[in-house]
């Protein structure tokens, strides 16, 4: 093994982990801030670092002078010539987007806080549902712009887009430094510090061993419910495999880093040079992996149970144990009828295979819905948290830790959702692949009819399924965290009779009419070529859904929420005299 | 069956069944007992709640606490940036109101610290010099002095003053101190508190000795 492969293999570790321990925090946040929102409170957003109005001018200026710097840089140095017309149009979108974005910010920041000057006057006057609107619109201009321009003239014009973005960059970020105010300024980042400030607090708590308890496994419980949920990561492709071409003939070292292919074949195969996977560890037992070291998940909790020497985390580990084990069996099954489809225990081909068909979620929605069950149980999340049930148990299996250890064991439980979603995403939602998404471009085709194609840079390709890949597990992320808000926790009976009388047996039958169902359509061209349309239609639905929800979502947040106001008391009469509740200086 | 009670004044006549009013209860449906509909409706329940408080606070639409409380949507008040308008005739901390010359207007008749239940106000009187004209007809607290720890905030000490002297439309709470030697305020620091209006004054006329609209005796009438 060469240095540049283990350089390489560690950029990739550090790329994961580094996600997954974020993403940790991120989910603690969201599930403690925005579950409060659901129930009409703020949550925990009061955790608050005061810097002076000079630092905090220079975080607004810092990253939009580092994009700007970009820009300039391209603008005055010029692009390659293979990448030209890309640039173009992703400076000129890029200088769209971040115009309408940040007018529709300074609308809402203006009509909140009251105008400065001339420029907020004249924004504040506009609505936030016209500078969507028209920015979409310059959306479009600046495509069939972009698409009309000869050849020849690309090259000036890419510099001019790039010139544009600089300047707009630049324009963002000295303007909103303009309205930092004056003094020290408090910075809450909506409450995301609560994270940080709950960490350094575990960290100073006192570490309770109890007297009686087993010193040695009561310190190893937490790091043995940490460490499977982390190393599951090290077999999921997380993009398009990057291709680099060899440019001394001598295989892959480090002056082929800089040498990306330029542009790709529409299949999976780097035609020559190397193939860097954008994967740990490409393994060849795959899944088995992964339900092997999720299985040595139930030990870090049923040793924590038992070395507590307290009977409520005994009772917690045993629940644990048994919980995990029961639905492994379940989860196991399920899979199996997938397997039969994608041909493959790798987790590179399943993408594959659904990158080119369709995804899991529409081959095997049975499957799904038994997974999913199964997954959430193995979380030991609501409303599957029997080993932890408060009302029973007070705290299950970690009753008896304190500060950081504890503070572990609930990473764990947070890096464990992230890695169930990044399980979900790579199993049943397509992974890396988007639709229409081939290695060589965008390719609307439905059957041999094509009605579309784009062809588009290698480098691109890869960065967009990585970020497509990382959104997808983001967002199921958050529809877990939504289950946990939604549901109550089940009974203990009631736990036990779902995972082996309904969800083993039906994860059996499942199994067997996709077995029969695979028999029979192979080997048939006709069906499978049906198979194969029916499959482009379902890539379609989801290339529109996703439109339609990222359209939903902009025009939802633009449209004001209407309130009647019906004054009930002679406070509430006061009140609104007084206009409402008061925004008051600070008092000492 | 139920054994009959005994009719009594205390309650219901006897043998008379109560009429109670029939709740419906959810029945077992298949839709119910199949979870996945009644889910995802809960879901989507959730999803609603989220998506509008969180586009309330993004948009800083925050429904008001007070005038909206029984609304839904997040009516959290931000303490100490936001406060809760209290109603107009809260009593709050007392304050000593002045006169048009900044002295107070107190005439030290000890009216309130005799009205107080508390007995939280402790006045000592003093006379003014020799040769000024307020001598003889009023004196002044040489010493004002009210426990607000003691203070039960009954607004008696108002009711009992004379002169429009003390008054507790501040609209301040106590504010919480450390020791509490820090709750005796005396007279200097409640005559620098305001009304509600910012104003040490009262919209009350006061009549100096002297005055041609002064009501009372003057030294040129004898009995």
């Amino acid at each position: 093994m060469s240095l540049v492969v283990v350089v390489v293999a560690l950029v990739k570790i550090i790329i994961m982990v580094g996600f997954l321990l974020n993403m940790a925090a991120i989910a603690t946040w969201a599930d403690r801030r925005q579950g409060a929102m659901v129930q009409d409170r703020v949550g925990p957003n009061r955790a608050v670092v005061t810097l002076p109005s000079i630092v905090v001018q220079a975080l607004f200026v810092l990253p939009p002078g580092i994009f700007a710097t970009f820009a300039g840089f391209a603008a005055v140095k010029g692009v390659p010539a293979a990448g030209v017309a890309e640039s173009t149009l992703l400076a000129l979108q890029a200088s769209v987007f971040v115009t309408w974005f940040s007018l529709m910010v300074l609308c809402f920041v203006v009509r909140r806080k009251g105008a400065a000057n001339g420029l907020d006057e004249l924004v504040a006057s506009w609505t936030p549902r016209s500078i969507l609107v028209t920015g979409l619109a310059f959306h479009v201009v600046a495509f069939v712009v972009v698409s009309g321009m000869p050849a020849a003239q690309m090259p000036m014009a890419s510099r001019v887009a790039n010139g544009l973005l600089a300047l707009i960059f630049a324009c963002v970020g000295i303007y909103s430094a303009a309205k930092v105010p004056e003094g020290k300024v408090g910075i809450r980042l909506a409450g995301t510090l609560h994270a940080i400030a709950d960490t350094i607090k575990m960290i100073w708590k006192e570490d309770f061993v109890p007297p009686k308890g087993d010193k040695i496994l009561h310190s190893l419980a937490p790091i043995l419910s940490v460490f499977p949920v982390l190393v599951t990561c090290a077999v999921i492709p997380f993009g398009r495999t990057l291709c680099f071409r060899d440019l001394n003939n001598n295989g892959f070292d480090f002056a082929d880093i800089g040498s990306v292919m330029p542009a790709m074949g529409s299949t999976f195969q780097c035609p020559k040079g190397t193939a860097v996977p954008l994967q740990i560890a490409d393994l060849n037992v795959g899944i088995l992996y992964i339900f092997a070291m999720a299985g040595t998940g139930v030990i870090g909790a049923a040793i924590a149970g038992w070395a507590s020497d307290n009977k409520w985390s005994l009772l917690g580990g045993l629940r644990a144990a048994s919980q995990m084990v029961s639905y492994e069996v379940a989860m196991g099954i399920s899979l199996i009828s997938l397997l039969l489809i994608y041909g493959s225990v790798r987790l590179g081909p399943m993408v594959e295979w659904q990158s080119t068909h369709t995804w899991g979620i529409f081959v095997q929605p049975g499957a799904f819905v038994l997974f999913l069950v199964a997954l959430l149980a193995e979380t030991k999340r609501v409303p599957f948290d029997q080993p932890e049930g408060e009302s029973e148990i007070v705290a299950g299996y970690f009753v008896e830790y304190s500060g950081m250890k504890w503070g572990m064991f609930m990473t764990g439980e947070y890096v464990e959702v992230i890695t169930s979603s990044i399980l979900l995403v790579t199993l049943f939602f397509g992974g890396y692949a988007l639709p229409f998404l081939d290695p060589d471009g965008i390719r609307v085709a439905f059957g041999d009819n094509v009605l579309f194609t784009y062809k588009m840079n290698h480098v691109a390709v890869v960065v967009i399924s990585a970020i497509a890949f990382f959104t997808k597990v983001i967002v199921m992320a958050w529809a877990q965290v939504f289950i946990r808000w939604t549901l109550p926790r089940f009974r203990y009976d009631q736990l036990m009779k779902l995972g082996w009388t309904r969800l083993l047996p039906l994860a059996l039958g499942n199994m067997l009419v996709t077995a029969i169902v695979v028999l029979a359509v192979n080997g048939h061209a006709d069906i499978e070529g049906a198979l194969a349309l029916v499959a482009d239609v379902t890539q379609a639905l989801i290339a529109l859904g996703m439109l339609a929800a990222v359209l939903a979502f902009f025009f939802g947040i633009v449209e004001p929420v209407k309130r009647q106001k019906v004054l009930l008391s002679t406070a509430q009469k006061f009140a609104a005299a007084a206009g409402g509740v008061r925004m008051a200086p600070r008092q000492a | 069956m139920a054994a009959k009670t005994q009719s009594t004044p205390w309650t219901k006549p006897a043998g008379k069944p109560t009429a109670g009013k029939v709740v419906p209860r959810p029945a077992r449906t298949a839709q119910v007992q199949a979870y996945l509909p009644e889910f995802f409706k809960g879901l989507g329940l959730t999803m609603r709640h989220f998506f509008k408080n969180t586009k309330e606070m993004m948009l800083g639409q925050k429904a008001d606490p007070v005038l909206e409380s029984l609304s839904e949507g997040i009516t959290t008040i931000m303490y100490p940036e936001e406060k809760r308008p209290y109603p107009e005739r809260f009593r709050g901390v007392h304050r000593l109101t002045l006169r048009d010359d900044g002295s107070p207007r107190c005439v030290a008749c000890l009216c309130c610290s005799t009205a107080c239940p508390a007995q939280c106000i402790h006045i000592e009187p003093a006379e003014y010099p020799v040769g000024d004209a307020r001598r003889g007809y009023e004196r002044f607290p040489g010493s004002f002095v009210i426990d607000e720890l003691r203070c039960v905030f009954c607004g008696f000490c108002v009711e009992a003053c004379p002169c429009d002297a003390i008054r507790m439309d501040t609209g301040h709470h106590p504010v919480p101190y450390d020791s509490r030697d820090q709750f005796i305020y005396k007279k200097e620091l409640l005559m620098t508190f305001t009304g509600r209006d910012g104003e040490r004054l009262t919209e009350n006329p006061r009549h100096e000795p002297g005055d041609p609209s002064h009501p009372g005796i003057s030294r040129d009438q004898h009995h």
